[in-house]
């Protein structure tokens, strides 16, 4: 009993000792966005500085944090979104019906999957401007649709995870195959789809070439265009304690939708562990 | 489903609680802020916009001057400095007529003028005001065909800034002409460093103080590389005084570096420096580094080289030194950074935007209101740095600055820098590292050296 106890004394210490390893950065961040740029530079400590309300200021000066935040929002929820449910539907497709070219399809997604988004980057540009789309929100939300990747990972999910007696039964039922798939399917995926969909939150989230290159006007600037602005002081020094304050807010809502969405999560590491 | 709907809730959620935070940008300009709050009144505004695409924070505070005295509006847009030439490259070749001002730093606008980024400034009478702005500057903003294509509001020559209470002591002098010639070449430096460590000082707290002093000879020589002797000194230099223990072994932009201004510092080891020996973590806080160094023999650094905007690096880091520093020349002329202004060929207001340029760099009020503004800028009007020649700046021990400035400006020659001296000088660094640390020999770094700058410029011919 006590060797029972002393095992499990370490193994707390030890977790303790990584949970503190891991949580660091974000305490020095949080510390470093109270402190001037003069401090920041002359080295760490955990004492939180005094510089706060400058550090707010300079970045208020740049730009409104929660303008960046509020436009970030109406780009990756929606992004997120359609991304999940057409990926989802795209990888069912895919999965479950046995058409001609299924395989060439699938294929080509796997060929697309390793293209970098960079390379067609002024292509994309050019399409925009003749579409009148340059500082419009609808580039960097509506391609989302098509992620190669989330279908290529959704596909394997469903193949592996969804019994076909199942679709089988509804189909005697008198379902359609949209509400099959609306009801069945992605239920049973929803572990899978909230993992991309986490993934796929943050990716938009901290998107910021795309945004980068579209977006001209500073009020439509995302959150992540508009904090790279304050790297453009002439003396980068005096902006360290703006620039970590800006990336403390910034995480604040990645931090909030991973909250509430991890247990999906680990649902899905251990769902489709056991096949039946 | 319910994942969507639990999703789309929050989202709404977040987006109610956000939007109380967010309250709309005042396009309407504040007049309590401090770029216009000097000004008497405020144009009315006239109808006509501008839009300013820049990598600088300074010309949001010049497009709110302009808006104030003149009424046109003005939109600028901050764009981070390592993606600007991105954006615009995309935009401009896009056929987007948008940002009527671009900008560009000197290592930029060779790129950024061959494919045409920057309209002809001569076509709108830029030549009338030749000879108004400094000389290197009115040259670096003009193309090869010698069409000018931008203009800067500052200049950024190099300096030496040096301790004047430790120039006393030991050189019995510190009048920046006299310790000036404690620099005045290569070798000097050599001795000069000797003789402070004698004293139990230290030259400088980074053997990459004297880099800004390297350019003498132009990289490349009619599509040839120039590997010329002042290149082989400089390296020697720099591995003489790493491998002599002539610096404190501080990085540039290290806490050691900056603590440095203010003080004495722990003298480091070669080994610490480059990281062989993990004893000290260099860019630990002052507490911890100064437990880590407990022992070590501790120093004052001597001098810095830094270009004209290091006066404010200093200014904010000087802590009690402040006043004991002054500047004087390097071994030779040199230069870094700076922002220049010029207007997008696709842009269809080329005369207004032209107005705002003249504006930000050749208007003697604007300059002089921009001295104040940015507590010792140095600008690049003439005019200006001769009415601020006797100004004198108390963190130097009242040097007179913009005289000093001005006149190593005028000894720039900015025919030497080519496009390719970013990379090839990079290249260079890590030769002469290699060396000053035993990695390799100077033969082997060197042919090192021409095997990167083949790679990376094939068009380049090299005579090994």
């Amino acid at each position: 009993m006590v060797g029972y106890k002393i095992k499990k004394g370490l193994l707390y210490a030890f977790l303790v000792l990584l949970a503190a390893a891991c949580l660091f950065p974000f305490l020095l961040m949080m510390v470093n966005a109270t402190r001037s740029g003069v401090e920041i530079t002359r080295g760490f400590t955990l004492i939180p500085g005094t510089s706060l309300k400058e550090n707010m200021d300079q970045v208020f000066k740049f730009f409104n944090p929660f303008r960046g935040i509020l436009n970030s929002i109406i780009v990756a929820v929606p992004a997120t979104l359609l991304s999940a449910y057409f990926s989802a539907l795209t990888a069912y497709g895919l999965g479950f019906y046995k058409f001609k070219g299924n395989n060439f399809i699938f294929f080509m997604i796997l060929i697309f999957m390793m293209i970098p988004g960079q390379l067609s980057l002024i292509g994309f540009y050019n399409l925009c401007s003749k579409l009148h789309l340059i500082n419009s929100y609808i580039p960097l939300i509506v391609p989302s649709i098509a992620s190669a990747g989330t279908v290529f990972f959704l596909r394997q999910y469903i193949i592996s995870s969804m019994p076909p007696a199942l679709i089988e039964a509804a189909r005697m039922e008198g379902a359609s195959e949209f509400y099959i798939f609306n009801r069945i399917v992605l239920p049973i995926s929803k572990p899978a789809v909230a993992t991309m969909g986490i993934m796929g939150f943050i990716g938009n989230w901290n998107n910021y070439l795309l945004p980068m290159i579209l977006i001209t006007k500073n009020e439509k600037m995302t959150l992540p265009v508009m904090m790279a602005t304050l790297r453009s002081s002439t003396d980068i020094q005096r902006n360290q304690g703006a620039i970590y304050l800006a990336v403390a807010i910034s995480v604040i809502p990645i931090l909030l939708v991973f909250a509430c969405f991890s247990k999906y999560i680990i649902s899905s590491v251990t769902a489709g562990a056991v096949k039946e | 489903m319910k994942t969507v709907k639990k999703l789309l809730s929050l989202a709404l959620a977040l987006v109610m609680v956000l939007s109380l935070g967010v309250f709309a940008l005042a396009d309407d300009l504040d007049p309590e802020d401090p770029a216009i709050a000097d000004l008497e009144s405020i144009a009315e505004p006239n109808g006509d916009k501008l839009v300013v695409w820049t990598l600088a924070e300074d010309l949001v505070d010049f497009g709110k001057r302009y808006q104030a005295t003149t009424g046109t509006e003005m939109e600028v847009v901050v764009i981070a400095p390592e993606d600007y030439p991105t954006k615009v490259q995309t935009a401009l070749v896009g056929g987007e007529t948008e940002p009527d001002i671009i900008v560009g730093e000197p290592q930029m606008l060779g790129d950024m003028f061959s494919y045409g980024a920057f309209a002809d400034l001569d076509a709108l009478g830029a030549q009338d005001y030749a000879g108004q702005i400094v000389d290197y500057v009115w040259e670096v903003g003009k193309d090869d065909s010698g069409v000018q294509r931008a203009i800067s509001y500052q200049i950024t020559p190099a300096g030496i800034y040096y301790r004047r209470d430790i120039a006393e002591k030991v050189f019995g002098t510190s009048d920046p002409e006299e310790v000036g010639k404690y620099f005045a070449d290569y070798p000097t430096i050599l001795e000069t460093a000797q003789t402070l460590k004698d004293a139990g000082y230290r030259i400088f707290s980074s053997d990459s103080e004297i880099n800004f002093f390297s350019g003498l000879e132009p990289w490349v020589v009619d599509g040839k590389l120039n590997l010329a002797q002042a290149r082989l000194d400089y390296m020697d230099l720099v591995v003489a005084l790493y491998q002599g223990d002539l610096t404190a072994y501080a990085n540039q932009w290290s806490t050691p570096w900056y603590q440095a201004m203010s003080g004495p510092v722990p003298i480091l080891t070669a080994d610490i420096q480059n990281y062989a020996d993990d004893s000290v973590n260099v860019w630990a806080s002052e507490d911890e580094f100064a437990e880590a160094t407990e022992g070590l023999q501790q120093a004052e650094v001597f001098a810095f080289g830094l270009p004209s905007w290091g006066v404010l690096t200093l200014r904010d880091n000087v802590g009690e030194t402040s006043g004991l520093w002054g500047v004087c020349a390097g071994p030779e002329y040199g230069m870094s950074g700076g922002t220049f202004i010029g207007i997008s060929e696709l842009s269809e207001k080329k005369d207004l935007a032209w107005d705002f340029v003249k504006f930000c760099t050749l208007n003697e009020d604007v300059a002089d209101w921009w001295i104040t503004f940015s507590e010792g800028d140095t600008v690049s009007l003439k005019t200006v740095l001769e009415a601020h020649k006797d100004d004198e700046n108390p963190v130097y021990g009242g040097q007179k600055l913009y005289a000093f400035w001005q006149e190593q400006a005028e000894g720039i020659d900015y025919s030497k820098v080519t496009p390719y001296d970013k990379i090839i000088g990079d290249a260079w660094g890590a030769a002469i590292s290699a060396v000053k640390t035993g990695v390799s020999t100077k033969e082997e770094a060197i042919e090192e050296f021409y095997d990167t700058v083949a790679y990376t410029y094939p068009e380049i011919e090299i005579e090994r």
